[in-house]
């Protein structure tokens, strides 16, 4: 931590959850540098835990969330984007690039979307570092 | 409550960009109940202060506290040393909370990180409106309890004006309910339209503000 070379994925354990779950079966793992934080729900999700994210150094951080309509708490996915827009804001206030905070809906039945977001994120934040 | 929303992040980075050893202090009651400047908006604004300077050497130093109200020195006591060790202190409390503070701390640089808008309350989640101006002598029981001066655009006494339609005020029909709309109504609902009859006189405005600052002194309660 504190090297910039993170990425946070903050994630609703209904659906972003069983998603990897099924990529890891399938043998997929997440790669080096990005670290996985389950949430019980989207709308779990608070403002302080994107800021402290970066503030522990992270690169970037990606919120994933159900589909509007599909949150189990109902408007659950809806406070997270919500709160993911506030920050964005935030950020580009203080001269962080707002492609930095990414949100997402998923849906649990979507690994192969999951996979794809989170290795374009690292490849285009992480991997140009590392290079 | 006292409503209150944070200044613009770009103010409050030009405001503070000077100073390396920052006290930020929020207030827990009306500033905090509005979520703009109780303890969570003081974590929230400090860390985004620490991102924006994370490249300063030596690093800016921010503490973080909050009182229960900044407006009354007793719950200020505490500050005294945090006070003493900062450069300057931002507060996140009413014009009121930054006012004691610079009275109680005279040689404290004290900033303000919100602006401080109203007398309201929460309508629903994340909306306020306005309720009272303070007008120094309430006439609530004139009008149904509803306040023509705070509320009517015009702070007309004998509305309404003829801006009033289906219910809004002309002058911002969007988001504006027409005071008298609502006086009427109300009224209506009381069984007290004659009301609307008598003709209200000029009002003394030398209780509200424009007789210059106002104290309230309680025999009673001075020795
Ligand atoms: S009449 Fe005066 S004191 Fe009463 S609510 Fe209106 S502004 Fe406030
Ligand atoms: S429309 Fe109603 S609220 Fe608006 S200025 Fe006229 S009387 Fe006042």
């Amino acid at each position: 931590m504190g090297d910039h070379q993170k990425i946070v994925v903050m994630a609703c354990k209904h659906s972003a959850g069983e998603a990897l779950r099924e990529l890891q079966r399938e043998g997929w793992a997440l790669p080096d540098g990005v670290e996985w934080v389950e949430l019980p729900c989207g709308g779990s999700l608070d403002e302080l835990h994107i800021l402290r994210a970066f503030e522990a150094g992270a690169a970037a951080v990606l919120v994933l969330a159900c589909y509007h309509g599909a949150c189990r708490s109902l408007d659950g996915s809806r406070w997270a984007e919500k709160r993911v827009q506030a920050i964005q804001e935030m950020l580009a206030e203080i001269g962080i690039e707002q492609d930095r905070l990414e949100f997402r809906n998923i849906a649990p039945t979507m690994p192969a979307d999951l996979a794809s977001w989170v290795e374009a994120l690292h490849r285009r934040v992480l991997a140009p570092a590392g290079e | 409550m006292i409503v209150a929303e944070r200044k613009p992040l770009s103010e409050i980075i030009a405001k503070v960009e000077g100073y390396n050893r920052l006290l930020i202090v929020g207030c827990n009651t009306c500033v905090a109940v509005c979520q703009a400047g109780g303890e969570k908006e003081v974590a929230m604004l400090a860390a985004a202060l620490r991102l924006r300077f994370r490249d300063r050497q030596p690093a800016m130093e921010i503490i973080e506290r909050s009182v229960e109200r900044q407006c009354e020195e007793e719950f200020n006591q505490v500050l005294a040393e945090d006070i003493a060790h900062a450069e300057a202190v931002l507060s996140m409390a009413c014009g009121v909370g930054v006012q004691t503070l610079v009275e109680q701390f005279p040689d404290a640089i004290v900033l303000p990180a919100v602006n401080t808008k109203f007398m309201g309350r929460p309508e629903e989640r994340g909306v306020w409106s306005e309720r009272c101006i303070g007008c120094g002598n309430c006439v609530l029981d004139k009008f149904g309890g509803i306040c023509p001066i705070t509320r009517c655009a015009k702070s007309l006494l004998n509305g309404p004006c003829g801006g009033s339609e289906n219910g809004r005020c002309e002058v911002d029909p969007e988001n504006l309910e027409c005071a008298w709309q609502l006086i009427y109504d109300r009224l209506a609902r009381l069984g007290q339209l004659d009301r609307l009859l008598e003709i209200e006189p000029p009002k003394d405005w030398s209780t509200a503000r424009y007789g210059g600052p106002r104290k309230i002194v309680r025999k009673d309660m001075v020795l």
